[in-house]
This record gives C-alpha cells, structure tokens and sequence, in this order.
C-alpha cells in the first residue's frame, strides 16, 4: 500500500505492490500534480497549448525559463512537474525526431515522436538505477495523416490523445473548466483565449507575458501543401511554434 | 650521388597515347551518306578547343570522321589525303570509296605495333548502286538522266547445244549507293548501314540500332521496315543523337558538323531549305558533297 | 573489373502523364557466364512502389529482405503505408550505414506519389551504391547498361507521355539498351503504374498496376 511514508514497496522501483501498483509511479505523478498547471486544446484549424511560468522569487531572470519547448518544426510539448526531467526529455525528443529525419528526410508524425518519448519514459520505470520521470507532458503537432493531434504522456509512459487537457497543479479544476467550454467547432484564436480563462482560474498572482507561455500549432492551407518546400529553405514552412511575449501581451489584453 | 650517377636504377616513363573526347557517327542512305562529328576536343575535365574539326572532306565522294587521340588523327588524314592525291595524280580520277576503305585498312595495319589510336568511319558514295537495265530502244524512249553513270556492256548467250552470241547491247545505268566503313585502330573494317564511335558510343549506337535498324520493333502486318531512311530523317536521328549524347555526356558538345554526300544523279531538293548548308564539291558532273553546321550546347 | 559486372543486370524508371514505369532485364549471370534467364531485380514494396536493385546478386537478396523487414516495421509502427520519396529516403539512410563496406546494388525506385490533395502524381529516383539520391523529373537508370540507357532514353522519351506510350519509350529504351550489353538481357520485365481521375474519392479508385514481360526470358 502506498502510504504516506511509501510502505514495504516504495524503495523498489520495480516491486508492485500486492494492490497491484508501482508506487514510485504514484510518486512521480504526485510531483506533477505539485507542478504549475499546464493545458492543451485541440482547435478546428490548430492547437493550443500553454503553462503558467512562475518564479520561486522576484531575483529569477525569467527570460531563461522555458517551458514550452519546440522538437522539431511540426512538434512542440509543454510539462507540468519537474523542470530539470523536462530538460532531459526534450532533449531526447529532439534526438529522436533527428534520428527519424535522418533516415526518413522528414520530421516525424506526433503519434511516432509521443510514442518514443512514452518508450523514453516506460524505460524509467522497469530499469535498474534510474527513477520515474516526474513529469507529464502535453505533445501538439501537426503532421500529414493525423493532421493536428494532442498527446499527454505520463510517468508510467502510458499516452492517450486528447481533444483538450490539462495536468499539473489545477488539473481537475482546469479540465471541468475545459470541458464546459469546448466545442468540437472552436477555433485557433478562440482556443488560446479560452487557454488563458482556463489558466487564469487558480492562478496565483499576475498573468503577464512574464508568466505565460504559450506554443501553437497551425494547420497548413491546402495552397501551402501543394507549394510544397518554401523556396530557398528546403524546408516545409514550420507549423509549430511559440509565440512571442508580445503576441501573449496581446492575447491577454483582449 | 654527388658525381652525378644514380645509386638506384631509375625508371622514366612516356606516354605517347592520350583521348581527346568527342563522337563521331555515319550513316548510308539508299543514295546519300551522313558523316557528323562534334567539334569539342578536350584532354580529361579540360576543353583544348570548341572548335576542332573531326570530320574530313577526301574527295567529292568521300568523308573521313577520325576520333580518338586528336594528334594521330590529324596526321593520319594528312597522310590519307596525300595517298588519295598521288592517285589522282597516276590515275586522273578519284579513288572509290571501297579502294579508300582498303587504303585505309593497309594504312592503319602498317602501324599494327605502334598504332594510330584513332577510330575512323568512311562514308560516302559507293559505285554499286542500283542498276537499272533497259534495251537500247527502250533508252531511246527514255534517255538517262545526263549525271548518271551509263555503261554500255556486252552480253552474250549460251542456250543449248549451240552457242548462241547475241551481241546485243544492254543499257545500264548505275547509281551510286551510300555507304559507310567503319575501322578499329588496327584496320579491322566493315561496311555497316550505320555506326558511332567514340566517347559517347555506348549512349549512340543502341539509339542508332533502334532507329535505323528498326531493332526490337515489329513492322505493321503486312509492311516491312524501310532498308533505307530518308535524308530528312537521316539528319533529325543525327542531330537528336549529339543532343542527347551532349547532355548525358561531359566529352561530347559545343559544335556540330555534318557532312552531306549525295550520289550523281538524285536531285539535292529538300537540302537547300537547310539553314546555312554549304557546298564543298570539288567538280562538277560528280557526287556532291555539302555541310551543315549546327551549335551543341556549350556545359 | 567492376563488382557491378560480376552478376550483370540493368534497369530503369520513367515518368509519364499520370503513370510511372519501371523495367529490368531478366540475366543473371557469372562474368561471362550466363545462370539464369529469370532472375528479378525488381520488388513491390507496397501497392503503388516498386524498386529495382540492379548490382551484385548476393546484394539484391540481402537488401531486398532488409527493404522488407524495415517497411513492415514502418508500416506496423506508423500504421499507414510508406510513401515513394519517403521510402527512397529510407533507401539512401539504409545504404549510407554501409558506407565503408557498402552493398553493391545501384537502387531505382518507382511509385505514385500521395499529394496534398489526395490525388496520385508519379515519383521516380535513384541512388548510387552509397544512397545518394537522384530525384529526377524524367527518368533514371542504373546497372551495366546505364551508358546504353542514358543514351536511349534521353533520344526516345518526351515528357506527358500516356501509359500505353510510356510503356513502348521504356520497354524500346530497355531492350536496345540491354543488347549492346553483354552482362544484360535475356529477357525483360515492365511494371507500370497508372492513376485513373474520375471517383469522388481517388484514392478509393481502383488503380492499375501491370506487369509486362516484354521479352520472354531465354533458355539457358
């Protein structure tokens, strides 16, 4: 039984517990329900996803702070959790989608990209001297047979897509929160303001451009799919990223 | 070593043999031949010259195309050319094509341990063309055309037990044929309908199979496939196999040049709508012989 | 005397209207010495690409079975199948991880290309020994008849040609190519892929994929 001390089975990672749980698993989501909130919302022509980014103290150049990374052109994740794990995800999820172009000369599709970051994460739980991650992650991108999809994925590695999500600290209030507000019609623009209603239910102290981070992604126009590579660049034109601080100033004016 | 001698046998080498790129291509009509050649000449990545002639004029009925070793080439036309001249000189006529092509085989295998790396291809007019027999009578209703060339031959009759002479004229008149001899090095020769040489042989000659030969194409039911092409037709292969051998192949471009020889007797119509064809016959009352000059592109 | 000509092989891939074409001959042999009248070089890889893997035939067994093994894993991974430039992507990344010691097979590719818009457009490449590609717009070819086969296709093809056009250029630019080559020939095969606009889905069209054998393999 996980109690609050861990019990017989908390020192072994691997040691199910006779309720038939892992509780360092149980632990690791305990540090991501202590993490600051983080959401993601599927739009009809695109994703949203953003976090709170606080500052244990006034003295932090929050400048250095990101918490909504970009993986690859078409792929962007956020956390709740344990920063530094995050840091060491990302780049693993980086490396993967490199490896991936390396062999296929294109990114991967966030379904393939969430499953090896899921495997990264399943690893975590089964091997010997390491522990689970303390995260969850929310994976948006786009990508040609999917489209745009959401991903959340756990510390035990387990990933389900989503149409809207939210983990961390409010995670339960956030996703009653989503749930009246969503509708399958939802646009982009609407999305991201409903992100930050979402976010500002529980949020503590000021929501700035400071506090807020934000990651898009868009869905290409179907004159920009047949375009194909944007000239010079050899490459597709992105369809993830994260949006400036005066972009977020101006979503949060509104 | 100080005294000038060396401690170790040293050894020097010469190479007296390079390859100067280019192709070359022939082919006999029923009475006409194409000899063409492009004029780049380059010695490995770096082109000497955009203009170097590969295809010679010998004599109104006779083209020389030489490729290979650029050097060997030349002087062995010098020395065709003096041979075909001190002929002209003991015979007071020009050399048939068939006794050039043996001139040349000779020529080359004198030089069989130290040879011309050079491919030649003859083409020209051959005096076996087509015969067309009529009697003395039925030529007077019908006169030969005033250029060809008209033999007047006995023939005699054996029929049964007696020996029957008929001493009866025949009219005959011969038009020349196109006609192509292609050489190896060595003097290995051959008269062929069509042939390629050089740098882009490989790309050249399967095209020219299927297009002159007809190979691997079956002909409607009924109808067979032409022994002989057009010279219209003849000249478009010709320029579409330089194009794409220009494009596929580094050694192949800038210049075209493709001499025309047209027997005695058929009718030059349809050349002179050709953009900047030229006459380089000789004499009159003879085979003709014109080149066409078309640019290749110059990468 | 080049590994390429140690078994003998050639083949090709051209693009026309709306279909894609490839072909090889049928020859395997050792040197000058000819085995088999019907040795394939060329495998589907899915239902709309094939390649052709001209080279040395210890290779094109190997690399035909390590082709298969890593499209199934792509196809089960990714549950959809694998597109012609991506799988000419995996062609040149497969090959390139033998760059020291590399397979000696000069891969063509051929396949119909998914577009944005859900319709079928023809695709055809090429790799050296070492996986570089040759995305080419009009044709591509390799083995020991590519200098034949250069010449040929770049004298007979044009571009926009029909199915049944494309499929006499590439089978008169095969067979006249492959009989001035000695380690090439005795037979031939065509495989041609056409796209056929109409249905309201197309991709829910039926698709035609023939294969021709042009010439019949010869007795040894």
């Amino acid at each position: 039984m996980a109690s609050a001390d861990g019990g017989a089975y908390s020192y072994s990672l691997t040691v199910f517990s006779p309720s038939g749980k892992l509780v360092q698993i149980e632990h690791a989501l305990a540090a991501v329900s202590q993490g600051t909130t983080s959401l993601g919302i599927k739009a009809s022509n695109g994703i949203v996803i953003a976090t709170e980014k606080k500052s244990s103290s006034i003295l932090i150049d929050d400048s250095m702070i990101e918490k909504v990374a970009v993986v690859c052109p078409n792929i962007g994740i956020v956390y709740s959790g344990m920063g530094p794990d995050f840091r060491i995800l990302v780049t693993r999820a980086r490396k993967s989608a490199q490896a991936y172009w390396k062999i296929y000369g294109e990114y991967p599709p966030t379904k393939v990209l969430t499953q090896e970051i899921a495997n990264i994460m399943q690893q975590a739980t089964q091997s010997g001297g390491v522990r689970p991650y303390g995260v969850s992650l929310l994976v948006a991108g786009w990508d040609i047979t999917r489209g745009p999809s959401l991903y959340q994925v756990d510390p035990s590695g387990s990933f389900w897509a989503w149409k809207a999500s939210a983990i961390g600290k409010n995670m339960v209030n956030a996703k009653t929160f989503l749930e009246k507000r969503y509708n399958d019609e939802i646009s982009l623009e609407d999305a991201i303001h409903t992100a930050l209603l979402t976010l500002k239910e529980g949020f503590e102290g000021q929501m700035t451009e400071k506090t807020i981070e934000i990651g898009v992604v868009t869905v290409p126009t179907q004159a920009e799919l047949e375009a194909g590579k944007v000239e010079g660049t050899g490459r597709f034109k992105p369809t993830f990223r994260k949006l400036s601080e005066e972009e977020v100033r101006d979503y949060l004016a509104l | 070593m100080p005294d000038g001698s060396f401690a170790h046998p040293q050894q020097r080498h010469f190479n007296p043999y390079t390859e100067n790129g280019g192709t070359i291509l022939a082919i006999a009509g029923a009475d006409f031949s194409v000899i063409a050649g492009d004029t780049r000449q380059s010695e490995g990545y770096s082109i000497q010259t955009r203009y170097a002639p590969k295809v010679f004029r010998l004599t109104d009925r006779a083209v020389l195309a030489v490729n290979g070793f650029a050097a060997d080439g030349n002087m062995f036309v010098k020395k065709v050319k003096q041979r075909l001249e001190w002929y002209r000189h003991a015979h007071a006529k020009d050399m048939p094509l068939r006794a050039i092509a043996r001139l040349i085989q000779t020529m080359l295998y004198a030089q069989r341990f130290f040879p011309y790396y050079v491919y030649n291809i003859l083409g020209g007019i051959e005096e076996d063309g087509k015969y067309h027999t009529s009697l003395p009578s039925y030529s007077t209703a019908f006169p030969p055309h005033p250029l060809s060339r008209v033999h007047w031959i006995k023939r005699e009759w054996k029929c049964g037990p007696k020996v029957l002479v008929a001493n009866t004229f025949r009219l005959l008149v011969q038009l020349g044929s196109g006609a192509v001899y292609s050489f190896d090095p060595v003097g290995s020769y051959e008269r062929e309908a069509c042939r390629a040489a050089g740098a882009a042989q490989s790309l050249v000659q399967p095209f020219l199979d299927n297009q002159i030969y007809f190979k691997n194409q079956t002909a409607p039911a009924g109808q067979s496939h032409p022994t002989h092409l057009p010279l219209q037709d003849v000249l478009s292969i010709v320029i579409d196999s330089f194009t794409s051998a220009t494009e596929r192949h580094i050694e192949v471009g800038d210049g075209l040049e493709m001499y025309v020889v047209l027997a005695k007797g058929r009718s030059p119509q349809g050349l002179e709508s050709i953009a900047g064809i030229q006459e380089v016959t000789t004499k009159s009352d003879s085979d003709r012989v014109f080149v066409i000059r078309r640019e290749l592109k110059k990468d | 005397m080049s590994i390429m000509e140690y078994n003998g092989g050639s083949v090709i891939a051209m693009v026309g209207k709306d279909c894609v074409a490839i072909a090889s001959d049928l020859r395997l042999g050792v040197q000058s010495l000819s085995i088999s009248s019907n040795f394939q070089k060329i495998f589907p890889v899915t239902d709309r690409v094939f390649v052709g893997l001209p080279g040395l035939a210890s290779d094109v067994t190997t690399l035909h079975e390590q082709f298969r093994y890593r499209v199934n894993m792509y196809t089960i991974k990714e549950e959809r199948e694998i597109e012609p430039e991506t799988f000419a992507q995996l062609v040149s990344s497969t090959l390139y991880e033998r760059r020291f010691g590399p397979y000696f097979i000069e891969p063509v590719i051929a396949g119909m290309q998914k577009t944005p818009s859900g319709s079928l457009k023809p695709f055809i490449a090429a790799t050296d020994l070492i996986g570089c590609l040759n995305f080419a717009k009009d044709f591509v070819v390799a083995g020991t008849a590519s200098s034949k086969l250069f010449g040929v296709a770049e004298g007979l093809w044009e571009p926009d040609l029909e199915a049944e056009d494309l499929f006499e250029t590439i089978s008169q630019t095969l067979l006249n190519a492959v009989d001035r080559d000695a380690f090439s020939g005795w037979g031939a095969v065509v495989h041609l892929m056409c796209f056929f606009e109409g249905s309201t889905h197309p991709l829910a069209q039926p698709r035609r994929s023939s294969t021709n054998r042009i010439a019949s393999p010869v007795a040894p």
